[in-house]
Formats: C-alpha cells, structure tokens, sequence
C-alpha cells in the first residue's frame, strides 16, 4: 500500500489523539444540539396537538382562547369561571353539535390534576385523531365515585383497581380540603395516549357534583346529612368546559357548520377555542425560544470551530519539521495548504457523525424523559436533508477553521524549520 | 552534444536584505554527473544557505542554478517544487526522517511525489532498504538506532533516483568511527545510483574521501 494524502492526514489526526478526540467531541456536542433542536420543535408541535383529540372547539367561560386549551386540555390551571347547567343544556342540544362533552376541573389528587366527566368522554372523544381511548384494565365509570386513571397516574400513584380514593378541592399546591365523606374506586385504568390525559385522574361528572352540594350544603349547615346524587340541584350541576364536536360528514373532519356554530357560541358569551389553532399560536411564541436555542447551538458550533482553529493552529509549532520535510521531498506549498485544510475539514466530518449519533441516541432519549416525567409522547423527527445540511455545514465550518493554520502551513520557511536544534 | 553537469551555478548571489551582509556570492560552480564533490567551510558561512538555494527552497537574489540542465529558479513553484521531488536528494545531519511512519513508509513518502506508479512504491521502498542494510523497515522510524536512522535517509534521498544529492553536515553529530560509516553508506549509494553529490561538511577529516575538494571561501566572487 502507498502512502497517500489521507495517510499523512489520518497519521497527523491519531498522532494528536487527545485533541482530536476532544475537538471532535466539541463539534459533535454543537452537531448533536443543533439535530436535537430541529427534530424537537417539529416533534413537540405533535406531540402538543395529541390532547385536543378530534373536538373541533373548546366552550368555556376563560378570559382567552389560549388559557382555556391550556387549562381545559394541558391542566395548567383550574378554570376560573364556570357554565351552568342551562347553558350546558343549551349547547347539546344544539342540532349542530355532535358531541358535547361536559367536563369540570378544580380537584385534584395526589398533586395530580382531576377532570370530573362523563362517560362519553372515553366513547365519543378520542385524544388523538383516530386513536381511541384503550383500557390496560378494568372499565370505564358507570356509578357516581367511580375514576379511572391515566396511565402515568397510575404508575405515580400504584393504585389498582378496586382501589379507594379521596379528593381533593383545589388544584395541587392549593388545596383547601379532602372530600373525606365521599369514597372514590378505581375502576379502569388507560393505556398511555402520550398526552397530557395520561397523568389526570377522570372521576365520574355526577360525583362531582354531589361532592360540591355536600359542600354547599354543609356551608349552610354545619351538621348536615350525608348527601346522595338525588340531593343534587341544577345549580350545583356546573361544569368548566365542553368539548365540542360539530356535525360533519361521515368519514369527515372538517364541518361546514363549525364556523356558524362559533359564532353564536361566541355570541353568547362563551370563550369558544379551536385548540389546533390556539396550539399553532402558543407555538409562534415558543418559536422565538426556539430561534434563540438554535442560535446558541449555531454558537457553540462557531466556537468548536474556534476549537479545532487553535488546536491545528498549536499542532503546526510541532509540524514544522514534518512540513518543511514534505517540502524537500516535492510537496507544493499548495498541497501543504490543502493537507492542512482537509486535515481540518475531516475533523468536522468526525465531529458531524458523532453528532449525528448524538442526537439520535440524544433525542430518544429527551423524548423518553418527556414521556416520563411529564407523559407528553415525542417522537423525534431526523428528515435526511437536515442531517445532510447540517454535516455539511459543520464540514464546511471545520474546513474555513482551517484556512489560518493552513496559511501558516503554507508559508512555513523550510530553511529555518530544518535547522538542527541547537 | 555533451552531457549537463548534475549541478551548475552561475553568478549566484543572496542575502536576506538589502541592507543585509552578502551571504553567498559564488561566480561558478559545476558539477558533474556522478561527481561526487565535497563543500568545506566554518559554520554560519552559508554552506546550508546554498544547499537551500540548490534545492529551489529558497530566492537567490541573482544568478542562475541549474540542476540537470535546468534552472531550477526559472520554474514556477509548483513545477519547481515536482522537479525537487524526482531530480534532487537530500540528507540531513539530524536525518528528519517523519515520526509516527515507518522507515518504508518515510521512503514512500519520497515516492509519494515523483512519477513512479503508485503500486511500485512500497516494493521499491522495501528493496531499497533491503539494499542499504536496514533491518526492520517496517519499525517506526523514531524506534531505528542512530545507524539505521541513517540509511534510512539515505535510502529516502536516492528513492527517486536524483540526478543530485544534496548533503548538509551528514557526519556533525556522528563520532569519528560512525561518521566514517555514514560517508562510505552516502558516497556507495550515490555512486550506484548515479547521483552527484555535493556534501557540505566543516570536518578536515572529510577532506581525504572526496578526490574534488572546494571551500566557500575559495568560491567566493567577492574573495577572487
């Protein structure tokens, strides 16, 4: 085998193994963020819009569209302001609508958030498009005090069916008092979904409502009896949101009466929101965090450039000799140059596939964590053209790091640099 | 029409500035092919300087080198560069052979930028090594004793068969036994191969090898 250009340059590389390895590690640390970054922002918009389901509209009484998705769908808060019954009344029986789907918040459980529903929550709404809700076990309610829990609740709280319960009134970190008087079982428990359904614990809507007249009537009361679902008023039936599905035609998402619809509900003085559009809002704000992140991963890949810039810069002190050698034996300046500056570039091209492993192995395992800590499914999304544009960005980068030590390399006087050492 | 001398230099002047002392000023020099011609003179007087000129690895400030006929200085860079690669040798007091490459590997590198097939390389790096007594050629050059270090060098000076040899103090770090070895090693090699040599050397002990002797001093314009 002849020795080629890539045999001086690959020798050059291991016989400077520390700092190729840690150069290299920089850029693919600044590769790795960067892949992360992008596959992240397109993979946590999906991941955002499971949760919303197939309803069309989200009917509350919030002050805004976006705090009503994300209190109603992502439990970041308790609604504030409820819909009475009437009006609840009003809204299912409209002939547009093709589900309404009554849900109140405001307790919780073990820190975890609790929505108080019907049954056709888990027959008619699905928490992503085409992707029914499915029972791990049991069933789903059928008697008041009966809830079913998230997947993720589940695992954080190990209850099992035919397990007891109290709630809690307020939402975590604000509670005011346990329903001591009124024992909840579990009857089912979910499958994970990888939305934020997975770490709420769904309690039957009746039962709820009997909770909140017990406590009515024990304000008025002190001593006041045990109270059943027939003790139940139409004041005490309030719910803080619907999910609303309008009609449309079979095999159809999109209705022709949705915009209509919105608009007399808006009329009526509900905050009526289309959680996909609200979602794609909250995502124009989040985009800027996201400019700014990319932006810092463009950074630390300038400054891993930098990085492989010094340590070429400091090798060539110690590669004189070795240059001024190649000279005597025929090398051009320009050949030097261009050894100098491939050397540089495959130091990108290294750094690059490691990123590429880095982020791959890097994004599971920040989906992993989502889907963990806070049960959101992330699927990280590496399109080819990506990869491609960023390895050749960070070979490209890599190979303009180089142009100083090669110039250094290119005027290296060989006289002076083959001097006997005195 | 008769042969060119291996080396010629004509009027061949350089200093590094202007406002600097001359440093070469030689007004002819010839040597043949094959000659083997030995270059006396105390050190810091420039016999490395025109070794350099010699090799096009550095700008006389005037005169002419021809090497094989040709003036080396007339060429571009990169042809000049090629022509040092295949028609000029050189040996080094302190070897330079490259670590981290084997001693066939730093005679490949010779190789690397002449004319000779690429799939020749390394049997006639291996042959040539073989020829001169190198005894593991595929050892890392720096693991070599001195000794072998040295045929080494010589093996990567005459690898493209040069028409020239350059010798800059090829002995100065031997003692007098080694250095006597390393001379007969340089003068068989380029005897074999062809190769005038031209060795600079500030040791008198030389002086008895080489049946054409000159001193720098002798040559230069300036003392004539």
């Amino acid at each position: 085998m002849s020795i080629t250009d890539f045999t001086i340059i690959r020798r050059s590389l291991t016989s400077r193994m520390f700092s190729t390895v840690t150069t290299a590690f920089t850029v693919a640390i600044a590769v790795g963020m960067l892949l992360v970054l992008l596959a992240m922002m397109d993979a946590g918009k999906q991941a955002f819009r499971r949760g919303s389901g197939d309803m069309h509209l989200l009917v509350t009484k919030e002050p805004s569209a976006l705090v009503s998705v994300l209190n109603g769908i992502f439990y970041a808060g308790a609604p504030a302001a409820p819909i009475s019954y009437a009006q609840l009344q009003r809204i299912q029986s409209d002939p547009r609508v093709a589900m309404a789907i009554p849900n109140q918040q405001g307790d919780s459980y073990a820190g975890l958030p609790v929505l108080a529903t019907t049954a056709a929550f888990f027959a008619d709404f699905a928490p992503t498009p085409g992707e029914p809700w499915r029972f791990a076990a049991g069933r789903t309610f059928e008697q008041p005090f009966e809830v079913v829990l998230g997947a993720k609740a589940a695992d954080i709280t190990g209850l099992r069916l035919g397990d007891t319960l109290e709630l809690s009134h307020g939402r975590a970190g604000t509670e005011t008092h346990t329903h001591n008087e009124f024992h909840y079982t579990v009857v089912g428990i979910l499958e994970s979904t990888g939305s934020p359904h997975d770490r709420t614990v769904f309690a039957d809507l009746v039962g709820a409502w009997t909770v909140h007249a017990h406590d009515r009537r024990v304000r008025n009361d002190p001593d006041a009896a045990h109270t059943t679902p027939g003790g139940i008023t139409d004041d005490d039936r309030k719910v803080t949101g619907v999910y609303v599905r309008a009609a449309s035609r079979r095999g159809s998402n999109a209705s022709a009466a949705l915009g209509p619809l919105a608009y007399q509900l808006r009329q009526e003085g509900f905050m009526v929101a289309e959680p996909t559009k609200e979602i794609d809002k909250l995502f124009k704000i989040v985009g800027n965090i996201n400019v700014i992140f990319i932006a810092m991963a463009a950074v630390v890949m300038v400054s891993s450039a930098v990085s492989i810039m010094v340590a070429l810069y400091n090798s060539m002190e110690q590669r004189k000799r070795q240059i001024a050698v190649l000279r005597v034996l025929g090398a051009s300046r320009g050949r030097v140059f261009g050894l100098v500056l491939t050397e540089s570039a495959m130091l990108g091209l290294l750094g690059a596939i490691g990123g590429v492993l880095l982020a791959l192995v890097g994004g599971f395992a920040v989906a992993e964590a989502l889907r963990k800590t806070l049960g959101i499914v992330v699927t990280p999304i590496y399109p080819p053209e990506w990869i491609m544009l960023v390895v050749v960005s960070a070979v490209t980068l890599a190979a303009l790091a180089g142009i100083v030590p090669a110039m250094m390399a290119y005027r290296i006087s060989v006289a002076k640099s083959l001097r006997p050492a005195a | 029409m008769p042969e060119s001398p291996a080396l010629h230099i004509e009027k061949l002047r350089f200093q590094y500035s202007p406002r600097d002392p001359v440093v070469i000023d030689i007004d002819s020099l010839d040597v043949a092919a094959g000659e083997q011609v030995l270059l006396t003179g105390t050190s810091g007087r420039g016999k490395s300087t025109l070794l350099y000129l010699v090799a096009g690895l550095m700008e006389p400030t005037g005169g002419r080198v021809l090497v094989n006929g040709q003036d080396i200085h007339a060429m571009s860079g990169h042809t000049r560069d090629r022509f040092r690669g295949t028609s000029i040798g050189m040996i080094f007091q302190t070897f330079n052979l490259l670590p981290g490459f084997s001693a066939a590997e730093n005679v490949m590198l010779a190789l690397m930028f002449s004319d000779v097939p690429r799939r020749e390389h390394r049997d006639r790096a291996l042959a040539l090594l073989e020829t001169l007594g190198v005894e593991r050629p595929n050892a890392a050059a720096d693991e070599l004793s001195i000794g072998q270090q040295q045929r080494v060098a010589v093996a990567r000076a005459i690898a493209c068969r040069p028409a020239l040899v350059l010798a800059d103090e090829p002995t100065a770090s031997l003692d007098p036994d080694n250095a006597a070895a390393a001379m007969d090693l340089i003068q068989t090699a380029c005897t074999e191969s062809g190769a005038a040599l031209l060795c600079v050397s500030h040791d008198p002990a030389m002086a008895d090898r080489f049946a054409r002797r000159a001193s720098l001093h002798e040559l230069s314009a300036s003392t004539a």
